[in-house]
């Protein structure tokens, strides 16, 4: 009998239609497809996983409770650890793919982003405030959790699709990220992974950047780097236009 | 036709937001007011996160008042030295203010003092002008002569020290009084992102007993330096001006102020300022009613903070 060869290793690879996304005035969000290829010379059964994060920005959220018949604000809790933009798509659920640990550990799937959860009641000296909450622990930091995950998914930032990643021929296969006019700007990381019997066999990682660009660029970077001179020249703007408005209305 | 804001991030829609400056700047032109109260809740509604929708009102009441401080200035309407006190106090205001609402905003208490603000001074002073313009025009239908005007002059204002004299006015009396208010209406322009005409107006007239001819141009000269400082400010501490915005706003709103003004002249004044009384009421309860309902979703995100 002859021994069957061990099939050579099942690779992916994978493209991105636009490699940087420009946000400019009439900016109203973006729709980028991602081409991809299997590789398996055996054609065992192949799942495809794309994970697609924004950039990582620290995010606060305050919870409003009832004191007195009035609804107010708690303390402000920071959230480290959550990107800008996730989507994850794939060509099956989730769940079929691969075990939990495994989704864990590769961060798959929006129950498995790792948004900080570190030692219980830590508090800090943040922008100067004192005593602002990172994090807790507990089953309540499970209902701010999710909270997070539900106010991003409002907003089109977090999405997850079972069938987001569709085979359109034999090993070859697309999905779309579509962001939303809210996208965060930044470099965009997208990890396709290939999966064989719960194994991530073969990734890549492709990037993407989100940036401003002309007039909306120009005044951003201006408003941020030099706040000062910004802020001086744009109420100058403003009080000559209404200067000029009512040289222009002048009935005397 | 939507357009991206560079600094609140969000698109809007431009012939909408032209439209709303046309409309509180028709509203601002009838009443004389700078219409900040209104324009920024209505901005909030529309998507505009809070913090950048107050300072961008900043730089466009400050447009709109110098567009319309210009006709006061050449009728001689304006007296310069009580605007000059009403400014020196606006201006430590307004430090103040920008300094308070920062720390609010870390604190994650901005929208609870800014609701509660609204709700107060709005429904105070729209409750009380609704009741003395309603009064007067019953008074009117009943054919009844208006009360005598009392023109005795608070003792306490001339009670304090540091006397000064108002030429143009005809006034004599301390500037602490004007200087407090300046001081108060800086602090509100700060955290409501208004020009405080609503409060400085009815202040400066039964308080202290300006001639009613010198009242709106005075108010409009303190509220263009206190706004114009705020905006700065704003725009240097918290980098929430989005000059897009303000332009946006500032186009409708130079529009709608000159047929606001001309259409004013069709009303008596006490018909408009119970028409008046009655949005500044219906603004400040819309705005209180939010602390007191039960809200759909109970975490919020606080934007604009992000590093």
């Amino acid at each position: 009998m002859i021994p069957a060869a061990a099939p050579p290793p099942a690779a992916i690879s994978a493209a991105l239609t636009d490699t940087t996304v420009q946000v400019s005035s009439d900016f109203r969000g973006a729709r980028i497809i991602l081409y991809g290829a299997v590789f398996d010379a055996s054609a065992r059964p192949s799942d495809v996983v794309v994970v697609v994060r924004g950039p990582e920005q620290p995010i606060r959220l305050t919870r409003k409770h009832r004191v007195a018949g009035l609804w107010l604000n708690s303390r402000p809790v920071v959230f480290q650890g959550a990107p800008g933009f996730y989507r994850a798509a794939s060509s099956r659920p989730l769940e079929e793919i691969a075990t939990f640990g495994t989704l864990r550990r590769l961060g798959a799937g929006i129950d498995h982003l790792a948004i900080n959860a570190p030692e219980e009641q830590r508090t800090e000296t943040r922008y100067g405030v004192r005593d602002v909450v990172v994090s807790r622990l507990g089953s309540d930091y499970f209902v701010w959790r999710r909270a997070v995950v539900r106010l991003k998914q409002r907003a089109g930032l977090y999405n997850e699709d079972d069938r987001g990643v569709r085979f359109v021929d034999r090993g070859l296969f697309r999905a779309e990220i579509a962001l939303p006019t809210g996208a965060p700007t930044g470099v965009y990381r997208a990890d396709i992974l290939l999966f064989q019997d719960g194994r991530a066999v073969s990734s890549r990682t492709r990037t993407l950047t989100v940036e401003k660009v002309g007039i909306e660029r120009a005044l951003y970077v201006w408003a941020h780097v030099r706040p000062w001179s910004y802020g001086l020249a744009s109420m100058a703007f403003a009080m000559l236009a209404g200067w000029a408005a009512s040289a222009a209305f002048r009935r005397d | 036709m939507d357009i991206y804001l560079p600094i609140a991030e969000v698109a809007v829609n431009a012939p909408l937001i032209v439209a709303l400056g046309a409309l509180v700047g028709f509203i601002s032109g009838m009443f004389g007011i700078g219409g900040g109260f209104l324009m920024t809740p209505l901005l909030v509604f529309f998507g505009v996160p809070a913090p950048v929708a107050v300072a961008s009102m900043a730089h466009h009441v400050a447009g709109s008042s110098v567009s319309s401080v210009m006709a006061y200035s050449r009728r001689r309407a304006v007296d310069f030295r009580m605007g000059g006190v009403l400014a020196a106090g606006g201006i430590v205001g307004a430090f103040s203010g920008v300094e308070l609402f920062r720390v609010l905003r870390l604190l994650g208490q901005a929208e609870l003092v800014v609701s509660l603000s609204y709700l107060l001074f709005l429904s105070v002073i729209g409750g009380l002008m609704l009741a003395e313009s309603v009064g007067a025009i019953l008074r009117r239908r009943r054919g009844e002569s208006p009360p005598p005007r009392r023109d005795r002059r608070p003792v306490w204002l001339y009670g304090l020290p540091l006397k000064m004299r108002f030429p143009r006015s005809r006034l004599y009396i301390s500037v602490i009084p004007p200087l407090a208010l300046g001081v108060f209406v800086g602090v509100l322009s700060a955290i409501m992102g208004v020009g405080g005409g609503f409060i400085l107006v009815p202040a400066m007239v039964y308080v202290l007993r300006m001639p009613a001819g010198m009242v709106v141009g005075t108010s409009l000269m303190q509220i263009i330096i206190t706004t114009a400082l705020t905006g700065v400010l704003q725009a240097g501490r918290n980098q929430t001006v989005d000059i897009v915005l303000a332009t946006l706003l500032l186009v409708g709103g130079v529009l709608g102020a000159q047929f606001g003004a001309r259409a004013s002249s069709r009303f008596r004044a006490e018909e408009l300022r119970a028409i008046l009384a009655f949005i500044v009421l219906l603004v400040g309860l819309r705005m209180g009613l939010g602390l007191f309902l039960t809200p759909e979703e109970p975490f919020v995100l606080m934007s604009g903070m992000a590093g």
